[in-house]
């Protein structure tokens, strides 16, 4: 059967090939394009729509591709801003020795930064901009995403340009290559498949700050915007289960979808780029990537790019004197000075307004943000507790056990992708009519958000537990607590402290819309730093509004460096499994 | 697992501790039949001996070790143990492994505690019956140490006194000195044998699995040639040689002698070449043309012949996959292969004395003797529209060699069909064209490929 469907469909497509008309697959192709261009039509109809009050949602079928196309155009299009963010930025870092001192410290708060304590100011801030159109909020929503999405793909980016080997600079070096030369065929191509591997990972945890943004409503203000995770919110207020369960599965779909068509044909084209000798483990393939190269239409597209870049033309080499060449690196570092100087005005500018808001704040505010900023962590640590016990005895049922992994993998790279906050407002009212008061139920809500991160981490470290060991432990008759105690626990050490921190980060994010939540038309709240900063949000009180998020940053960085740095460090260096 | 104190004496005088009966073993592969890595081997270990198999790269003598220490079931088959059915794991085995095994998180100590915890002693006991074997092993005083900071040679003495200190019936050892350096290797095997050898040993019998013939000349009394693809027992030699053992003993090097014959008499028969009509499909060894050149200089650069095992330690080559390369210069009738010798054909000394074109046309010359590339070459000819498909080729071979890994044997193809510009291979849209080496043609290519 496995040889005689390609032997049939080859035969079948060479057919159609030997017809100088086009194939069916470039219909296809056509229609996907027009596609585009109505979707792109009616997403640009919906930014430039007035501002309503309040949002309507259609909660029939028939609308749902509406708002998931909505959706899936704010993702996209934070992505493209996160790319070239990550270029330009990365490119910067790498290039300027004294601007790198700065600019990456900056780069690694910012990772460690709770982006959501900024979306109410944010959305405040953009929203008075822009009083009229929908503008406004859809920026800030797409700028959310993107501080979502950003960090890794830069980090990425910035790494593979350090990390080019030397003989292929020196190739760029001895033959002359321009800069644009240089990044368009050395370093660009060298980057890619970080930058593909990130762009996925850096996709997935925009759907988190999507649904967050899409769903946001602080108090008696609905800043939700039509979407997939509005949709949801409304559907769970008017107790519509069947709408719930359509959205859902829409947004399972919108994930598979553009797996499949986006992400795993990306993959497959940048395996070429692949540098080391020996291929990347199992080879990916894409059935989709085969079919399209079997279009007409886009080989010819190919072609006619080909000719057009001129790739086949000899290159005109000027002969640039010595002295302009020397002149062009220290064009470049003026203007890298000139910016980083404006960097830093701007920070002591917005630093200095930032400390005429904070004295405003009372000692006793002070006080009360601390004390709700230790019983924010207290919460966030014990989600992460909580997560840890059930995630790891069934992580590492289903690592170690090659046939489980096998098929349950397309099940957890789409739980991996699906943003859990889209059940933040079913899990509200569960929580609710269950009686359940919000100090617990918040916690609940920050476990639901961030046990996969976990759960993941979990299985990718029970596969990469080391066959020999294994076996050793199984030889020599280790019993079944002794395995776990002696063996997979300290393996997986290392992942599970990535999983820590990445699920900590995720709950204090989560920590702004658990512990203030909108049930009813009613906002309830308890005591807690992210009730905080939503309650200042929705009294306009600026002064509070940014000594909490000041605080919340500060706690999250300091946690870092004292806890999570040197559970690292224990990681490398005690349970390396690396010989 | 054997108390330790008692080896296991249930065991009839005579009879085999352990053995196999008729024991298969296959392994599912993705592309094509399953790989069939054991054939009915028969083997036994009895007591008081050493046993070693000895064989290349994928004879399945790892696999056979598995199966023995009960870590494997056999796709067919019996294991025994004194004589009764194996269920589950060996109790009288310890295996020694070849990457050392050790769990990095866990010092010295530790590490040979944990299975003598596992084995049910008590944390007294067991901590005087670890320290008792790492002293055995010469490493007193490493205790407390971590794996990381040893070295090569000590981690495998960890891995030995782990294994010694449960006293097992059966010692397994996994091509134990592979990855440790020569030099400690030869201080390590004569320890193995002094400990096996002293009075108070505890341990019967040891199997080792080898591919270094002076390591298992130096300790084994039974020495198990296997052959590969599939594993087979071709040969059982009895090593009389009294101990302790010389490497440098005319008797040692005599039968280390006879064992290059019996191993090149199994890898490379004297059978003489049928003159082929070149209708049959053979599957190509999974070589390139660069190997087969290279082999070829160097013969040239040596008189025209050499020794196999020379080549291999010359080269550096893996045994195993050197024998690949010359059996793909002997399918092109490039070389000779009488007894151990590998011999330039007259063929292959025209091909080494030509130029880089003319390489080209003779290795042109030479794969167009080999079916497939003729049925291929044909194929294009008489094609409409000049091309043929990966698939085609793909179900020709399947047809032809259902047995062998079909995606190989593809890549072979186009490798050796491009260095003898016999066709163009167009990756991306797979497919096989005439080759054709005019000025736009190759800017085409160059852009198909690009």
């Amino acid at each position: 059967m496995n040889r005689l469907v390609p032997a049939i469909w080859g035969k079948a497509t060479a057919a159609l090939r030997r017809s100088p008309q086009f194939s069916w697959v470039d219909a296809v192709v056509l229609l996907a394009l027009m596609a585009v261009v109505y979707g792109i039509g009616r997403t640009a109809q919906q930014w430039t729509g007035a501002l309503r009050p309040s949002v309507e949602i259609d909660l029939s079928a028939r609308a749902l591709p509406k708002y998931t196309l909505l959706s899936l155009s704010r993702g996209l299009a934070a992505y493209v801003l996160s790319l070239l963010f990550s270029l330009g930025y990365g490119y910067w870092a790498a290039k300027d020795r004294v601007a790198e001192r700065v600019l990456i410290p900056i780069l690694d708060i910012l990772q460690s930064i709770p982006v959501l304590g900024f979306l109410p100011g944010v959305v405040l801030a953009l929203v008075a901009a822009f009083p009229r159109s929908n503008i406004g909020l859809e920026l800030a929503s797409i700028l959310l995403i993107f501080t979502g999405q950003a960090w890794n793909m830069t980090f990425s980016f910035y790494h593979s340009l350090r990390s080019i080997p030397l003989d292929q600079q020196e190739v760029a070096t001895v033959y002359r290559f321009t800069p644009w030369e240089r990044f368009r065929w050395v370093e660009l191509p060298f980057s890619t498949i970080g930058l593909v591997w990130n762009s996925m990972m850096s996709m997935a945890g925009g759907w988190f700050f999507l649904m967050i943004s899409e769903a946001f409503v602080l108090g008696d203000k609905d800043f939700r915007l039509p979407g997939l995770g509005s949709y949801m919110s409304v559907a769970v207020a008017r107790g519509d289960t069947g709408a719930m369960i359509r959205a859902i599965l829409a947004m399972a779909t919108m994930i598979v979808v553009l797996d499949q068509l986006l992400w795993r044909p990306v993959v497959v084209w940048a395996e070429k780029f692949r540098v080391e000798e020996g291929s990347a483990g199992e080879a990916q393939s894409s059935w989709f990537y085969s079919w399209l190269k079997r279009s007409q239409l886009i080989e010819s597209l190919q072609e006619r790019l080909k000719h057009f870049s001129g790739a086949n033309q000899p290159r005109e080499r000027s002969e640039v004197s010595l002295r302009q060449r020397a002149s062009r690196p220290r064009r470049g570092k003026l203007v890298s000075t000139f910016l980083l100087v404006a960097m830093l005005l701007g920070g002591i500018f917005g630093g200095y307004h930032l400390l005429l808001l904070l004295r405003l704040v009372s000692g006793a505010q002070w006080r009360g943000t601390l004390l709700s900023a230790l019983l924010t962590l207290g919460r966030v640590l014990l989600a992460t507790a909580l997560g840890t016990v059930w995630t790891v005895p069934v992580g590492l049922t289903i690592g170690l056990s090659t046939r489980l992994s096998r098929i349950l993998q397309p099940v957890i790279q789409l739980l991996a992708s699906f943003p859990a906050p889209m059940l933040f407002p079913a899990a509200t009212a569960i929580l609710a009519s269950a009686g359940v008061s919000l100090g617990w139920g918040s916690v609940v809500l920050m476990l639901l958000g961030t046990q996969w991160y976990v759960l993941f981490n979990v299985i990718a470290g029970a596969t990469a537990v080391p066959a020999d060991l294994r076996e050793a432990a199984i030889s020599y008759h280790f019993g079944r607590s002794e395995r776990f105690w002696k063996l997979y626990l300290p393996a997986i050490f290392p992942y599970l402290v990535t999983g820590w921190v990445t699920a900590a980060g995720g709950a204090w994010n989560a920590s702004i819309v658990s512990e203030y939540v909108t049930f009813k038309g009613e906002a309830l709240a308890t005591w807690g730093l992210g009730a905080q900063i939503s309650e200042a949000a929705a009294a306009a009180n600026f002064p509070l509004l940014s000594a909490s998020v000041v605080v919340m940053s500060a706690v999250v960085v300091v946690f870092n460096r004292l806890v999570w740095k040197r559970l690292n460090v224990l990681a490398e260096t005690k349970f390396s499994l690396s010989k | 697992m054997s108390i330790p104190g008692q080896i296991n004496a249930s065991a009839q005088p005579g009879s085999p501790l352990c053995e196999v009966q008729h024991v298969s073993q296959e392994f599912p592969q993705p592309h094509g039949q399953p790989l069939r890595v054991l054939e009915s081997i028969d083997l036994q270990i009895r007591a008081n001996e050493v046993v070693a198999l000895l064989g290349p790269s994928g004879c399945g003598k790892s696999t056979l070790l598995r199966i023995l220490a009960g870590l494997l079931v056999p796709t067919r088959g019996e294991v025994l143990y004194h004589g009764k059915r194996l269920e589950g794991l060996n109790p009288g085995v310890a295996i020694v492994f070849q990457s050392f095994a050790l769990y990095p998180w866990m010092t010295v100590m530790e590490n040979v505690e944990a299975v003598l915890n596992a084995a049910g002693l008590s944390r007294g006991e067991a901590g005087a019956q670890a320290a008792q074997a790492i002293r055995t092993v010469g490493l007193a005083g490493f205790e407390e140490a971590y794996p990381r900071e040893l070295s090569g040679g000590m981690k495998q003495r960890v891995g030995m006194a782990r294994a010694f200190s449960l006293n097992p019936e059966m010692l397994f050892m996994d091509e134990p000195f592979s990855q440790v350096d020569a030099l400690t290797a030869e201080s390590l095997r004569a320890e193995v044998i002094d400990i096996w050898t002293s009075k108070d040993k505890k341990t019967s019998s040891i199997l080792i699995v080898s591919h270094d013939i002076k390591e298992v000349v130096y300790m084994a009394d039974r020495i198990v040639v296997m052959g590969a693809h599939p594993g087979v027992v071709k040969k059982i030699v009895e090593n009389t040689l009294p101990r302790p053992r010389d490497y440098r003993s005319p008797a040692l090097l005599q039968l280390v002698d006879q064992l290059h014959d019996i191993i090149t008499g199994i890898e490379m028969p004297d059978i003489p070449a049928a003159v082929p009509e070149a209708v049959a499909i053979e599957p190509l060894p999974h070589v390139g043309p660069g190997e087969i050149l290279g082999l070829l200089e160097y013969l040239d650069a040596r008189g025209g012949q050499e020794e196999v095992f020379r080549i291999a330690s010359d080269t550096q080559r893996e045994f195993g996959t050197l024998i690949s390369v010359v059996n793909a210069a002997e399918m092109l009738d490039l070389v000779e292969t009488p007894k151990r010798l590998v011999r330039l054909a007259p063929e292959g000394i025209r091909m080494v004395r030509a130029q880089i074109a003319d390489r080209k046309v003779l290795w042109r010359q030479r794969i167009l003797t080999l079916g497939l590339f003729q049925q291929v070459v044909r194929a294009i000819e008489r094609s409409p529209d000049g091309e043929v498909t990966k698939e085609f080729v793909l179900e020709n071979i399947v047809l032809a060699m259902p047995l062998e890994n079909y995606e190989a044997i593809f890549e072979t193809f186009v490798k050796w069909g491009r260095f003898a510009d016999l066709f163009d291979y167009d990756e991306e849209r797979e497919v096989f064209r005439a080759f054709s080496g005019s000025e736009g043609e190759i800017r085409q290519r160059q852009s198909g490929t690009g």
